[in-house]
């Protein structure tokens, strides 16, 4: 970097001139107020150094409440049976597939970001791609949660996994769920092997300004030597971008699959071909939605809008608003096949949502998911943090809803009228989805305690003073702006 | 082929020595060479030295003492410690008995006495344990089927709340003092001529019983005998008495009847006999090609019933205006006519022309018709189908009279005047209980106490128990020794399977220590009373000939001829007061229950938890109301109310019911029950205390006040539409002579493709089947009776549930039966419009859509289809269900994890999962886990009553219907034995077949052998009534479905082209005939060239 900005200043005597872009081509930059290296590096370590604040106490101890409440609730299921959920007769599947799917769906936009906006080169990604990539490790966690304790003998899961057993027998390839045993599992190793990957070179950082022991003793043993060579550096690289490679598919590939638990069965409303695509581009929404619902709390309290700045808002809700328009094409459409295919059950399904029992839910979903973001159009929505807020948990929520209508409607009227029934969830089903949240937040809040939330080393590299083309980039700018801290 | 087994030289047999020599020798050993004296004694010995004998007696003495020591040190050790083994007697066979084998069930003929008589039956007994009770098929008068109730009875053997000890005062008490006290009350009773002696008893046809009262009579002529005849079907022989002068029973036979008239008559659900009407009536709903005859059936009645499911006319009017249109009927019929009649028929407000066209209908087939009357309604209406019977020349024909004897005991209110006036000295109570179900004008509870002394026979310790003195546990059938005639009148035994598991009593042993006979057993009695029925040679043969088989071949009643006394007719005209109910003067209906009957079965769970036929409720009986009167009343359902009938009232719920009379409130017996079991505790509400002597059936003059509270009820089918769906095929005969295939043409307009993508792997696999199993069930013949259910229950070991499961919907019926109602086609735009949006309404809001008013009603027993193709298979990530080569879907409980994935994508829905462990935890302890324990009493009864051939489920598995795999296994495992080594392995045709299609008594169920072509389920599927449900999916269910055919009569009133179902299908999908002409031309053109 110091031999780049000696060759700028190296000129052939006069003075180097710059024009100024015209004002509206300029891009802010992805690191606002000109912020050093040296500060990004003690803004972000900064939060597992200094003791906990208050606010992360308050919100940390509720949350382990809310585990241990899963713990119980958990417990109680298995020792009593799935009856104590509301599941029934037709309703079969209910609330823990909905919220299945709603997690693994929220887990993607850490994938999408980390993965496919590296392969696209999106620089912004950086600024939030650590907290997001947590969020869908974590998310994971609370959805596997569902699959593998929703069945009636949770403490045969293990016959999902093709293991060579003494009956000989194997799981059946050509059931969906088989298919989501792998395509979960994949994602979830991948997924933690990709973190793990980006986080050595910051855990390196944290082990070099620990200073107690046991902090050196732990971040050294996962810095795994980490020393920031040239050699480690370009291992690292492309290290990283073959897991990015690999992690890109797996993004399109786990909700695709999940999907298929629906459309390879015959029910009117799940027997669809639009769902792997639809499920990918609901999965986006959600994530984006989830992803902006945790960090815009967190820039401001842990003072973070000069890395995570309005820019990176504001792109992630012209993302929101894209794929929430996708996730309405593909509500319109559903209805459109279903009449246009001519089938009675089909068309008496998509009316049964809109006009059905389930109403509510229906009219739910389409608010939050269709009406509310387009919002987005406007700028002033995009700008307001407080708008954005709201509209990311509305997200969720409509999100959420969508996973009942495609799951519990479909269910609770399907061919033969006399199977038709009404679904309520008890408590338990509220307690265990609760809990979940209780799960996701306590990793997350560990998470942000102990580990950098924001990748140090690739956020320093998209700062204005990395690249050695900009004006400012290179040394001189140690001429120009002194350090802040 | 065998081929002989290589000869064998013994070695220890043949010495070496003695072997000639031919050739060259071959010796083993040097020894053998040398053949020295130790080779020689070791070739004779035939274990080495030292290892044959135990030749040290010290040692030998020494390990037995040791061994013996420390067995009964480790005995005393368990002992003491507490920490034993609970003590469970085996009782080997030590003497194998003959012809039993381990394991093979073995079969017994019995009968289980009912109100008409009794049902002749077959009950298999595995190990000495009876577990399923089936139909007598060689019985004369039966085809093997049965009804709820005795399918059901099984589950009171192995109740743990029936009654188990003998109690004096309510303690405990030996069964000697029981003994002693029978016999002092027959001193008594022979010193003073039986004065003060008073008997309580049900109807019951048993000749030994009968033959114990008339020697009771003989000796002890002063002692009086009461009938507890709780739900009042004695009215039958009254009536028939009544109207022909003399003691007689009618006997309906409406396999003879082309039309029938039923005047409130629910002979297909709730009058006795069921079973044998079901098969009777269905026999002439068989419909196998255009051109066949149908019988036609009206009904006339206020409550919808089983009956009016399959009426071609029914006419809605209050049971208390039926007697006015039996007389309308009467008055077109009767040439003679009788003063009166007019009158009475002029108010019946009923549409002229159905009744005459009715009547119309019913002289054009005199002496092939039939009128039926109801056990609710009057006296009058029942001699007045007497009348007309007897116009239209029936009697003989399509009713037959057997002689009865003389009914000599009185009723209830007789007994409660005798009790109150200080006449009773002891009471003996053999049946009935008359403390919950006695008018409530007679205050049982006290009145009872009143005798000086109360010995009650029961098989619960029930209301009736708590005021006696003697309380002595009464045996079930399946434990005594019995006999009954059946409604033929033909003799049948009723054989113990069991010893008493409670040492109770019967009947004819209380009454034979009484009557003082020197025999007191049970045995000796019907055995002494079947040699008055014999007269052969062999007595002894013929006896073991009458419990082998059932029944006493040719002792059938022979029909007596009657005649009308026209006089009695007239004078019960000239007493009918006639009156119309309305909103403020309310109608109220009591009727027998279709499961718990009048609260003798009030603890069978499995009776409970059968959805009610009509209402499809469970657990509990509700107010049953018109559309039209609850919204005038301001009701609606599962709204609790207040009945008011003069001074008295009782609390229920409201529960609308499509086709009831407006005005009506239809009040099911039975429940409510203040001392039952743990089963029936807390069911339903109590309807006895409206119920008076003088109006025990139908009271006007009843008002309702709501209370303003809500209670739960639970119901397994809550959408009642069948939303014209081509679930449910039907057609008028018409329609069906114009075409015959019109259950192929509807419903199959939009399979999507002729040939699937890629080949179903069970094709091939098929070829390799010996048997292709399948099921026909003929929804012409279905009456939904339901006894199909409950054997399905007791075969499969099927558990209940509970009011509160069944309400989340988890009851685990593997067969239920589909009720729907088909009501009015919209007319004009406006009313589609709304019919439209009525069927995206919530279910609740069903009970206020007018088109339920006068629906017709479609019922459809749906189970595991067995799919060729089955949407289950493909989904379970763990091939817990898969198909086998002779097509049946099979389950594997071991395997299966419990994703539910396969309900969710079987489009039929019959997947029942066990959420909780049904079997382990009592109900209500659900929820407590592994903290709801079932007390031990309780389980050890209830395993009992388990097929062994059937695994128990855990929690957490799914299951279904099975097609009974057992006994395929069974018939298979037969064959092969008797087949030895030759091919013949192939099941015989129809030889066996699944539990409901045993236990149906219209033959509705048909399962067999699709690979044999002579099977009857083959030729049945040959017919072109033949459709599976949900055709289009192209999941290929071995389970199809004979079309319904109705036979309305084109003069009345209410007559459509099309049955009402067949209308909402045309209306929402076309009609099917419009295509069919092309079609047919393809496929198969000649039949409906001919057609057209």
């Amino acid at each position: 970097m110091a031999s780049g900005a000696s060759a700028v200043k190296a000129g052939p005597g006069s003075p180097v001139t710059i024009p100024q872009p015209p004002p509206e081509l300029e891009r802010q930059p992805l690191v606002a107020n000109l912020r050093g290296f040296g500060w990004i590096s003690n803004r972000v370590a900064s939060l597992s150094e200094d003791p906990a604040p208050i606010w992360w106490w308050i919100l940390f101890i509720p949350s382990v409440l809310c585990l241990g409440m899963l713990l119980f609730m958990l417990t109680y299921q298995i020792s009593t049976g799935v009856g104590v959920w509301g599941n029934m007769h037709p309703v079969m599947w209910a609330w823990d597939i909905v919220n299945f799917v709603w997690w693994i769906g929220i887990g993607h936009a850490g994938t999408l970001i980390s993965a496919i906006l590296f392969l696209l080169r999106q620089r912004w990604r950086t600024a939030v791609n650590r907290a997001a990539e947590a969020m869908t490790i974590f998310a994971v966690m609370c959805a596997g949660i569902y699959p593998a304790l929703h069945v009636g003998r949770m403490w045969y899961d293990w016959w999902l996994f093709p293991i060579p057993n003494s009956n000989s027998i194997w799981p059946q390839f050509r059931s969906p769920l088989m298919w989501d045993v792998f395509a979960v599992s994949t994602y979830f190793t991948v997924s933690v092997l990709f973190w793990y990957m980006g986080l050595i070179p910051d855990l390196a950082v944290m082990r070099d300004r620990a200073r107690t022991r046991l902090r050196q003793f732990f971040y050294g043993l996962f810095a795994l030597g980490w020393t920031g060579s040239n050699r480690h550096w370009s291992n690292y690289e492309k290290a990283y971008l073959i897991l990015a490679g690999l992690s890109t598919p797996l993004v399109l590939s786990v909700h695709s699959i999940v999907s298929l638990d629906f459309s390879v069965s015959q029910l009117p409303g799940w027997h669809t071909t639009i769902f792997p695509p639809y499920f990918v581009a609901g999965a986006i929404f959600s994530g984006f939605g989830m992803v902006l619902t945790l960090l815009i709390p967190l820039r401001s309290m842990f003072k973070l809008e000069d890395i995570i700045t309005m820019r990176h808002i504001d792109i992630m809700c012209k993302v929101t608003l894209a794929t929430g328009s996708i996730v309405g094409y593909a509500y319109a459409m559903e209805f459109f096949i279903a009449w246009y295919s001519g089938n009675p059950f089909e068309r008496f399904h998509f009316l049964n949502r809109a006009l059905g029992p389930y109403q509510w839910a229906w009219f739910f979903m389409v608010g939050c998911n269709v009406l509310v973001p387009q919002v987005f159009w406007i700028k002033w929505f995009r700008q307001n943090l407080v708008a954005v807020f709201i509209i990311s948990i509305l997200v969720n929520v409509g999100m959420w809803f969508e996973r009942f209508v495609i799951i519990v409607i479909s269910l609770h009227r399907d061919f033969i009228p006399s199977n038709w029934g009404y679904y309520r969830p008890t408590i338990v089903d509220i307690c265990t989805y609760i809990g979940t949240f209780g799960l996701f937040l306590t990793c997350f809040l560990l998470f942000i305690r102990f580990l950098p939330m924001i990748a140090i080393s690739e956020v320093k590299g998209v700062t204005p003073q990395s690249d050695p083309h900009h004006p400012l980039g290179g040394a001189k700018v140690n001429e120009v702006i002194p350090d802040a801290e | 082929m065998k081929t002989p087994l290589p000869s064998v030289r013994e070695p220890g047999r043949n010495s070496p020595v003695l072997v000639p020599v031919h050739g060259r020798t071959y010796w083993r050993s040097l020894d053998e060479l040398a053949n020295t004296p130790e080779f020689r004694d070791w070739v004779e010995r035939e274990f080495p030295a030292g290892a044959s004998e135990w030749t040290d007696p010290v040692s030998r003495r020494h390990f037995m003492k040791i061994m013996s020591a420390s067995f009964l040190l480790a005995g005393v050790g368990f002992a003491g410690s507490g920490c034993r083994r609970p003590v469970e007697r085996i009782e080997p066979f030590g003497k194998m008995p003959e012809n039993y084998v381990h394991g093979v069930p073995q079969y017994y003929a019995t009968a289980m006495p009912s109100p008409g008589g009794a049902i002749p039956l077959v009950v298999k007994s595995n190990d000495g344990r009876p577990t399923k009770i089936e139909g007598n098929s060689l019985h004369p008068d039966s085809n093997g089927g049965t009804d709820r109730y005795a399918q059901a009875s099984i589950l009171n053997l192995y109740d743990p709340d029936r009654a188990t000890r003998f109690a004096a005062n309510g303690k405990n008490a030996p069964p000697e003092g029981a003994i002693d006290a029978l016999s002092q009350i027959s001193r008594e009773a022979q010193a003073n001529g039986g004065q003060g002696l008073s008997f309580l008893v049900e109807r019951n046809n048993s000749p030994s019983r009968l033959r114990l009262q008339q020697a009771i009579q003989q000796k002890l002529p002063q002692a009086k005998w009461y009938i507890s005849d709780s739900v009042g079907l004695d009215i039958h022989q009254r009536a028939a008495g009544q109207a022909f002068g003399r003691p007689v029973k009618p006997l309906h036979l409406f396999d003879q009847a082309d039309v029938v008239v039923a005047l409130d008559c629910d002979f297909l659900g709730s009058e006795t006999d069921v079973q044998n009407n079901i098969r009777r009536f269905s026999s002439r709903r068989q419909i196998s090609k255009p051109g066949d005859a149908l019988n036609r059936l009206y009904v006339v009645e206020g409550l919808m019933s089983i009956t009016g499911f399959n009426a071609d006319h029914r006419l809605r009017t209050p049971s208390s205006t039926v007697v006015q249109v039996a007389a309308a009927l009467a008055s077109e019929l009767l040439k003679d006519g009788i003063s009166g009649l007019e009158n009475v028929a002029k108010s019946a407000g009923v549409d002229p022309k159905w009744i005459a066209s009715c009547a119309k209908d019913l002289r054009e087939h005199a002496g092939k018709s039939l009128v039926v009357a109801g056990y609710r309604q009057p006296l009058q209406v029942h001699l007045l189908a007497h009348a007309i019977n007897s116009a239209l020349g029936n009697n003989g024909k399509t009713v037959v009279f057997h002689e009865v004897p003389e009914p000599k005991e009185q009723g209830l209110v007789e007994l409660a005047q005798a009790l109150n006036a200080g006449n009773v000295g002891t009471l003996v109570i053999l049946g009935g209980n008359p403390a919950y179900t006695a008018p409530a004008e007679l205050n049982w509870a006290t009145t009872q106490r009143k005798a000086k002394r109360v010995v009650r026979l029961g098989y619960y310790e029930d209301e009736t128990s708590v005021g006696c003195d003697w309380h002595i546990p009464a045996a079930h059938y399946l434990e005594s020794w019995g006999d009954a005639l059946t409604s033929d009148g033909t003799l049948v035994p009723i054989q113990p399977l069991i010893a008493p598991l409670f040492g109770g009593f019967t009947q004819l042993e209380i009454l034979a220590r009484i009557v003082g006979l020197p025999k007191t057993d049970p045995y000796s009695i019907v055995r002494e009373t079947f040699a008055k029925f014999f007269s052969g040679q062999d007595g002894e043969g013929a006896w073991r000939k009458f419990l082998h088989d059932g029944f006493l071949g040719n002792s059938a009643a022979q029909p007596v001829a009657v005649n009308l006394n026209q006089g009695a007719v007239a004078q019960a005209i000239g007493s009918i007061k006639t009156s119309t109910p309305s909103k403020e003067n309310l109608e109220v209906v009591f009727h027998r229950d279709y499961k718990v009957d009048d609260g003798r079965y009030n603890n069978n769970g499995w009776l409970q938890e059968l959805p009610d036929p009509i209402t499809k409720i469970v657990w509990d009986n509700v107010i049953l109301i018109s559309r039209k009167t609850a919204q005038e009343l301001g009701v609606k359902n599962s709204e609790m109310v207040e009945v008011k009938l003069s001074d008295r009232a009782v609390r229920g719920p409201i529960w609308v019911q499509p086709g009831q009379a407006d005005y009506t409130l239809g009040l099911a017996l039975g429940y409510g029950r203040q001392k039952t079991g743990r089963v029936g505790h807390g069911t339903g509400f109590n309807v006895y205390p409206l119920r008076t002597a003088e109006t025990p059936h139908i009271a006007l003059g009843a008002s309702i006040r709501p209370l303003g509270q809500t209670y739960p009820i639970s119901c397994t089918q809550s959408h009642w539409s069948l939303e014209g769906r081509a679930i449910i095929r039907e057609a008028n005969l018409k329609q069906y002579e114009q075409h015959p295939r019109f259950a192929k043409s509807m419903g199959s307009e939009k399979l999507p493709v002729e040939a699937p993508l890629y080949p179903n792997p069970f094709d091939q696999l098929k070829q390799k089947g010996l048997h292709q199993w399948g099921m026909s069930i003929d929804l012409n013949r279905c009456v939904g009776c339901s006894a199909c259910m409950v054997a399905c229950q007791s075969e499969n070991n099927v558990p209940i549930v509970g009011k509160d499961q069944v309400h989340r919907g988890r009851e685990m019926h593997w067969l239920r039966i589909d009720r729907y109602y088909t009501g009015r086609v919209p007319k004009d735009a406006q009313q589609a419009r709304q019919r439209f949006f009525e069927t995206f309404n919530t279910e609740a809001k069903q009970q206020f859509e007018d088109w339920i008013d006068n629906p017709q009603v479609v019922t459809q027993p749906m189970l595991c289809q067995h799919c060729e193709s089955a949407p289950c298979e493909n989904v379970c990530p763990v091939n817990a269900t898969s198909h086998d080569q002779e097509g049946l879907n099979v389950m594997t409980y071991n395997r299966c994890v419990g994703t539910r994935y396969c309900s969710n994508n079987c489009p039929y829905k019959v997947r029942r999962f066990n959420y909780f462990d049904w079997n382990k935890r009592p109900i209500g302890k659900f929820y407590l886990g592994p903290f709801g324990h079932r007390k031990d009493d309780e389980w050890d009864l209830m395993k009992m009553v388990k097929n062994p051939d059937v695994t128990v489920r855990m929690r957490g598995i799914m299951e279904k219907c099975t097609f009974c795999l057992q006994r395929i296994e069974q018939a298979k495992i037969a064959q092969k034995t008797k087949a030895g080594a030759s091919s013949d392995v192939v099941v015989p045709t129809d030889s066996f077949t699944t539990a409901c299609a045993q236990a149906c008594p219209a033959g509705a169920i048909v399962f067999g052998n699709l690979n044999d072509p002579e099977s009857r389920v083959s030729r049945l599927k040959q017919l072109d009534r033949d459709y599976a449900v949900l055709e289009p999916l192209l999941t290929k269910p071995r389970t199809t479905y004979l079309a319904r055919v109705r036979n309305p009569n084109p003069e009345m009133p209410d007559y459509s082209e099309a049955p009402l179902s067949f209308q909402e299908y045309e209306q929402k999908m076309g009609n099917p005939f419009e295509h069919e002409e092309g079609e047919n031309h393809a496929a198969h053109g000649a039949t409906s060239e001919k057609s057209e």
